[in-house]
């Protein structure tokens, strides 16, 4: 899923200091943590107090949608709800805000999260941790469905580095080194052969950006 | 801190610090006095936190009411004597569902000892069926068209009661033990606890601020950790509120405290190694250490606290109340001051 964090509210109040009359739109999409009603409702508590002392009254409503990366389902959901909203401030990825100012393009959308990475959430330490860096080139056939792009440090085709210690990462003790769990994995799966082919630098004039595809 | 060792020992040979017989007698002789009814009515706090369903559940609208944890803990004498020298003519009880007691077996033996003591009761003429037993579980309801299918429930259930089925959660009550933790993390509000819904919490929240004292304190308890005495009583700007864990301590539900002016909220859970939910004391501190640091950023994260009490230590409770309540009475007279 996309992991987004919320930006500092002072940086949100900031950009909505020109406006009175806001709508708080949800996103019930595939961010974590889900970012629908209830983060919409908090958010509006949130920017209530935070007004409060800039001596600023709010008019807040909240409001949340199946997903805001979906151009109809956003102008149809929103467009009946603004009648006398000056700003839209969303809780989706980036993506969300972006849509929003592409089908009501008269109405400010401002993003209230940091969109950060694609992750998986760890169930015993509550964590989020990144595991897909959506390079465009997958390897995760070759790495035993590890993905070392997104979880080692330097994102070294061929691994491990000698900062490898003792299966964490030199520059965080804390983090799993990505090719230390590569090779572990494959020697379970009886194919660490595999390892023995250097692996060339990816050809990054493959990656396009902006990305398109079409069809 | 069952107390069924107490109840159950044939030769009094053990103490309890909470509720033991001269203080239930005690409550009861006052009680009697006060309410002027001759039905008793006992509850486990896990089963029902108030008496508002006993007219329902057992067709009496007067009657003397007793709340313990776990009804277990009553030994049998309190209700012979009740019934043979205490003017008592019925008893109800309310017992969580066996396997939803907290304290393992309390619900299973009150109903062997209540069966022994109906049948004792008769022999001896004093009527049939003096003592009645209901049993009672909160449990989670989940309304499927509000649901996004985002799997929070499933992911975090301790029990694991939720499962996504044809696009939405759904739960197998059977498992389910009512911590509320599903309802505090479900971002499309798809969830409510029985008994702890988040309008009727939001609408007490409500009450208490419309009723402004000089600082206002609300204490988000889980019933488990403290046992109050049978007639304790707080200052009047200090407002209890009993939760079934403290994972069903919502976030949201603080920050409206806040906006509507409560001035310090204090939530008190059990310590990890004593939840009565597994994972709820655990989850209620992550939260809460999110949320002080969310609170930081409106200036109010010292109005906010987070304690681990339990029982065991019968004054921990009240210390941390008495510091928490010194820091917020000092900083409010501080604003006021400036």
């Amino acid at each position: 899923m996309i992991v987004t964090a919320q930006k500092p509210l002072d940086e949100i109040l900031d950009f909505l200091s020109p406006y009175n009359s806001i709508l708080i739109a949800g996103c019930d999409g595939c961010t974590q943590p889900p970012r629908g009603l209830r983060e919409a409702r908090t958010l509006a508590q949130l920017l209530e107090l935070g007004g409060k002392l800039r001596s600023k009254n709010f008019n807040l409503r909240v409001t949340t949608l199946p997903k805001q990366c979906d151009s109809y389902l956003t102008l149809t959901t929103l467009k009946t709800q603004i009648a006398d909203i000056e700003a839209i401030l969303s809780l989706a990825c980036g993506l969300g805000v972006q849509t929003i100012t592409q089908v009501l393009p008269d109405c400010p959308a401002f993003p209230s999260q940091n969109t950060l990475f694609i992750g998986a959430e760890i169930r015993e330490d509550s964590t989020l941790e990144e595991r897909c860096a959506a390079c465009g080139d997958c390897m995760l056939a070759i790495t035993g469905g590890i993905c070392p792009i997104a979880r080692c440090a330097k994102s070294l085709l061929n691994g491990p580095c000698g900062g490898s210690q003792q299966g964490k990462c030199e520059i965080d003790p804390e983090k799993d080194c990505a090719w230390d769990l590569v090779i572990k994995r494959l020697e379970k799966l009886g194919r660490v052969s595999a390892l023995e082919e250097i692996r060339a630098p990816r050809n990054f004039g493959q990656v396009v950006r902006p990305g398109r595809i079409i069809g | 801190m069952c107390a069924i060792c107490y109840s159950s020992c044939p030769a009094k040979a053990i103490d309890i610090i909470y509720y033991d017989i001269n203080s239930l007698t005690k409550y009861l002789e006052n009680a009697k006095e006060e309410y002027r009814s001759d039905s008793l009515v006992i509850l486990c706090k896990g089963s029902a936190p108030d008496f508002q369903d006993v007219e329902t559940l057992f067709g009496i609208s007067e009657f003397i009411p007793l709340s313990v944890p776990c009804v277990g803990r009553i030994p049998p004498e309190l209700l012979l004597k009740a019934l043979s020298h205490m003017g008592i003519n019925k008893i109800y009880i309310l017992a969580c569902d066996e396997d939803y007691c907290r304290f393992e077996r309390g619900s299973s033996i009150t109903e062997h000892r209540i069966t022994a003591l109906n049948v004792f009761l008769e022999q001896f003429d004093y009527g049939k069926e003096l003592i009645k037993l209901e049993r009672n579980s909160l449990k989670v309801k989940a309304d499927r068209n509000k649901c996004i299918n985002c799997g929070n429930c499933v992911f975090y259930c301790p029990y694991d009661a939720a499962k996504l089925e044809h696009g939405a959660a759904s739960f197998d009550l059977e498992l389910c033990r009512g911590c509320g933790l599903c309802v505090t993390l479900c971002p499309a509000f798809a969830l409510d606890l029985e008994h702890w819904e988040e309008d009727r919490i939001s609408a007490l929240i409500s009450d208490l601020s419309k009723e402004k004292k000089k600082t206002d304190i609300l204490v988000l308890r889980c019933q488990w950790s403290v046992f109050p005495k049978l007639d304790e009583e707080f200052d009047s700007n200090v407002h209890i509120m009993d939760m079934p864990c403290a994972a069903r301590v919502d976030p949201l539900h603080i920050l409206e405290a806040f906006r509507q002016g409560i001035e310090g909220i204090l939530i008190a859970a059990c310590p990890e190694e004593d939840c009565k939910s597994k994972t709820g004391s655990k989850e209620a501190k992550r939260s809460a250490t999110a949320l002080k640091k969310t609170l930081s950023q409106v200036g109010l994260e010292e109005r906010f606290h987070f304690c681990s009490v339990s029982p065991r230590y019968p004054e921990a409770f009240r210390e941390e109340l008495k510091q928490f309540k010194v820091r917020i009475e000092s900083a409010c007279s501080k604003e006021v001051r400036q």
